[in-house]
């Protein structure tokens, strides 16, 4: 007989271990989750942008049959703050005062939504409008007031720069300068957010069903803000419905609910709406770069400056503002794959009366990127020098691994210029430039756009938090399955797979053996969650640490039992065999069976059971993927609609676990790069009312505009376990700036260039007549 | 505004319920919280979003636009209505097998429009697919794969 084979699955393309479930409708949301005299929660908010709150009045809503309680702050005098990083913190329920429309001012408690929306209506909230801070660029002048009295507009504020920057900024043969705006945008997650409470009857602990990204992190925010031991707080995060950043903050909200489950020992569920959504959920990208760049003749690019600015909205999300995450990010890789040796950053992030700012995918990236690479455009264009080949001129050298960039960020490998090469291959680019050339005689304006991205990812601290390390607990049942829980947070990546598939190469068990359990902190070893691209590198590598230490005790079981050489024993397809023996083997669940039942036949100095829990903290606080996105676009000169019409990527982030599900996740990220690109906005009028608060004010991508995109992978391997790289966020990083150069490429023969996003018809028409 | 209950009798999947509604309740409410099928999502309640898509008499409709007394008489489809007894229809398995899915939020509707689609027109072009779920947003997938898995389960019927 030929000796079993055992099957790599890491690398392979496993179809996913959780789609029947969604398939078939069984999955449980939060919405989903039910249980008898469960009361709804809905809130009544902020129409005002800024306003005094001179009374409430609460009494016809509190007598309306069905309604069991109303809150506000009185109820629930909790603060989202963050004293450690911010002066200023957000009320659970507004006290006194509002600063953005949205902003949660009283909670009803009711039988149901319809009962708890009704009496809502009955609530009588009397306001003061004062003057709204909404310009940023007055905001950080303090204009035309504060919007916390006691503390200043700009919160967070740094300066940095490359020593030797004033000398070799000046002595540059070429400047241009540029100021690159990005508008608000979110992530919307098709599941909105929501968050149930109750008290466990038998326990009296709180349990919190929450959607978020951190289980961990959602179970010590809770007892921060609410003031009980860990201990007696659960966190269970049921199916996630999207998260991409938005869910990894804890909201106003998830504190109502625990308080209201405790407060009225009822459990307690609030779902929110599209319109709370739009409203409430964190807002992203609102930043303005002024910009100067200075460069050869030959397009080398010598030095950047840039004045960050960007809008954090009335208060610090918590327990981070978006605003520093993207300013404070984007300084340090604004030179992205470029060996630019000088930088100059100031930044400036301040209040106003809009939404708080957090995290959506790609945070700081997708403006980094826009800019960097709109800068590369520009300097071609004025040395009127092909785009790929001012991007060849700059780009960072194999040999020169590890970098150290201007900002003192060390880049470990990565395939930057071959990720180029490879990219401008599948979009065919030289026949491109002949197809461009003929069309724009007919009248016709198509353009390329190039953006070759890097992407930190498993960073030390992260939108996930601070946590750098990711835990695995192992335990093999006495039947020989196995048990693998972790402190993720998935919403939608397919961890149940990826993890099994790790283990099962470690385990030497099929796929079909091992369940993957994450979302509750008590199974959950420790662990930060999901965000930042830290699941895969930084969760996979607790996956092979610890599936490396239970193969380690497989190994000395099969070697005591089948009487061989630890070094000789393989495993594999649920065995233990002798190398070269087949015959002599064991199943891993006869190893079970000793290790729980037989005891006093368990190997010298090795515990009863089996069970582990592995821990993996990255050598490097950062490890880079990297790749290059091309985008073809069509510009209509008379409607200004952009049509994205071809798209390729090659993607290198390292070892792939599952290049089915990479490719998936850059499919999805290029589709909210096009969102981003040329249909996402959030605006506010004049008086800070927010009027994109539908889906049909606020557009997503549809399945008609977004092309078929071409992925390649390249992989360069991390040093840390497996050599995986997160890829999360790189195709939200790149692809709004692939999109934006090949507008300004087909409107080249207009002159002007792309300097906002998103591009809107009108932009493109002014730019048209602007020639 | 005391909720009033009135007697409804609803068509869903094959099996007949006879209900008390309020009759401002959406027909996705109570197919979710009175029925507990719970495949029926919900993303916006303002009719653009597709996650609630049923199908009525066989046509995609959206069901947080609907009051369930107004989809009296009509057969309704749910997601769990298209999933065999065993295992996945081909539409479903192809959906698994190209991976057409990464959340699973916004999927029960697509496979109901897409169903829908295969039922009227078994053998659909891209083309025809991507307008077909032009009405149903998915912010996960970038929609490639869901493309892929229609084009798959062309000509395979419901199954089972
Ligand atoms: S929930 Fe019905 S269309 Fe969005
Ligand atoms: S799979 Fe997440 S919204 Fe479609």
């Amino acid at each position: 007989m030929a000796e079993v084979l055992r099957p790599q699955m890491m690398g392979a393309r496993v179809s996913r271990l959780e789609d029947p479930r969604l398939l078939s409708g069984q999955a449980r949301f939060l919405d989903d989750i039910q249980v008898p005299g469960m009361l709804e929660v809905a809130f009544v908010r902020s129409p005002h942008a800024a306003a005094k709150i001179l009374s409430v009045d609460v009494e016809a809503a509190r007598h309306l049959p069905g309604v069991y309680a109303v809150m506000t702050h009185q109820e629930c005098p909790v603060m989202l703050w963050n004293k450690e990083s911010y002066k200023v913190g957000q009320p659970a329920l507004a006290d006194g005062e509002v600063a953005f429309v949205g902003q949660p001012v009283v909670a009803v408690i009711a039988e149901n939504r319809y009962i708890a929306e009704d009496a809502a209506e009955l609530i009588r909230v009397e306001y003061q409008a004062i003057t709204p801070v909404l310009d940023m660029r007055d905001a950080i002048q303090e204009k035309p007031r504060r919007v916390h009295e006691h503390a200043e507009n700009v919160f967070f504020k740094k300066s940095r720069q490359t020593p030797g920057f004033d000398e070799a900024f000046a002595a540059a043969s070429h400047h241009l300068t540029a100021s690159f705006r990005t508008n608000r945008q979110t992530a919307v997650t098709m599941e909105p957010r929501g968050t149930a409470a109750m008290l466990d009857a038998a326990s009296g602990r709180l349990t919190v069903y929450a959607s978020t990204q951190s289980p961990h992190r959602m179970r010590e925010d809770i007892c921060n803000l609410l003031d009980i031991p860990e201990h007696l707080v659960r966190i269970i995060v049921p199916e996630v419905g999207g998260g991409f950043g938005m869910k990894a903050a804890c909201y106003p909200e998830d504190v109502v609910v625990a308080q209201a489950a405790l407060r009225y020992r009822k459990p307690v569920k609030w779902i929110s709406d599209r319109l709370e959504s739009l409203e409430s959920d964190v807002h992203a990208r609102d930043d303005i770069h002024d910009v100067e760049v200075a460069f050869d003749d030959d397009g080398k690019i010598i030095a950047i400056k840039d004045h960050l600015m960007a809008d954090g909205g009335a208060y610090p999300a918590y327990p981070w503002s978006g605003a520093e995450g993207e300013t404070g990010l984007a300084a340090r890789v604004l030179t992205g794959p470029y060996d630019i040796p000088y930088l100059a950053t100031d930044i400036d992030c301040t209040y106003s009366n809009k939404t708080p700012l957090g995290s959506y995918r790609g945070v700081w990236g997708p403006i980094a990127s826009f800019i960097q690479e709109g800068l590369v455009d520009r300097v071609a264009r004025h040395l009127n020098l092909d785009p790929a080949d001012v991007r060849r001129r700059n780009m960072i050298r194999k040999e020169q691994f590890p970098y150290r960039n201007a900002a003192r960020m060390i880049y470990d490998e990565g395939s930057y210029l071959e990720s180029m090469e490879e990219a401008l291959k599948l979009i065919g680019y030289e026949d491109f430039r002949k197809r461009q050339a003929v069309l724009r005689q007919q009248g016709r304006y198509v353009g390329v756009g190039i953006s070759v991205f890097v992407e930190p990812t498993a960073m030390a601290s992260s939108e996930a938090g601070e946590v750098g390390y990711e835990s695995c607990t192992i335990r093999i049942e006495p039947s020989g399955r196995v048990t693998a829980a972790f402190g993720l947070g998935p919403s939608g990546q397919g961890h149940e797979t990826t993890m099994a598939q790790l283990l099962a190469d470690q385990l030497g068990v099929p796929l079909a053996d091992i369940v993957v359990l994450h979302g509750d902190t008590d199974s959950a070893p420790y662990g930060g969650g999901t965000g930042g691209s830290r699941s895969g590198p930084i969760g996979g590598g607790a996956a092979l640490v610890a599936g490396r230490q239970m193969r380690e005790r497989l190994i000395k079981y099969a070697a005591h039992l089948l009487e061989a050489g630890e070094d000789d024993i393989e495993l594999g397809d649920g065995k233990a065999w002798v190398a070269g023996v087949p015959d002599r083997s064991l199943t891993i669940r006869t190893i079970a069976q000793t290790a729980y039942m037989d005891v006093s036949k368990i190997p010298e100095g090795l515990p009863i059971g089996l069970e582990i829990t592995g821990r993996y903290l990255p050598k490097r606080p950062v490890t880079f993927s990297n790749g290059t996105h091309i985008a073809e676009v069509e510009v209509d000169v008379h409607t200004g609609v952009v049509k994205v019409t071809r798209y390729a990527v090659a993607n290198d982030c390292g070892r792939v676990i599952n290049p089915t599900i990479v490719e998936g996740q850059i499919h999805g990220g290029v589709a909210q790069g096009i969102g981003a690109a040329v249909l996402e906005a959030l605006r506010y009028d004049e008086d800070g009312q927010l009027v994109t608060t539908s889906l049909l004010d606020y557009l997503l991508p549809e399945s008609t505009d977004v092309p078929r995109i071409d992925v390649h992978h390249i992989e360069t391997p991390s040093e840390g376990e497996g050599g995986i790289k997160g890829m999360a966020e790189g195709s939200l990083i790149a692809a709004p700036a692939a999109v934006a150069c090949a507008i300004s490429d087909a409107l080249a023969p207009f002159g002007g260039m792309v300097d906002t996003l998103p591009v809107t018809p009108d932009m493109v028409l002014k730019m048209v007549q602007d020639r | 505004m005391a909720d009033e209950r009135v007697e409804v009798v609803l068509q869903v999947n094959g099996r007949e319920h006879r209900l008390e509604v309020s009759p401002r309740w959406t027909l996705s409410d109570v197919l979710r919280h009175q029925l507990g099928l719970i495949g029926t999502h919900v993303g916006c309640e303002q009719g653009v979003c597709g996650a609630c898509t049923v199908l009525l008499d066989g046509e995609p409709v959206r069901s947080c636009l609907m009051f369930a007394v107004q989809a009296q008489g009509q057969h309704i489809t749910t997601v769990e209505g298209i999933t065999p007894e065993n295992g996945l229809s081909p539409l479903q398995e192809a959906f698994r097998a190209h991976h057409a899915l990464q959340c699973g939020y916004c999927t029960p509707g697509m496979l109901l429009t897409a169903q829908a689609l295969l039922d009227r027109d078994p053998n659909p072009s891209e083309e025809t697919i991507r307008e077909a779920l032009t009405g149903n947003l998915c912010r996960c997938t970038g929609y490639q794969f869901i493309v892929d898995a229609v084009l798959a389960a062309r000509g395979q019927g419901r199954g089972a």
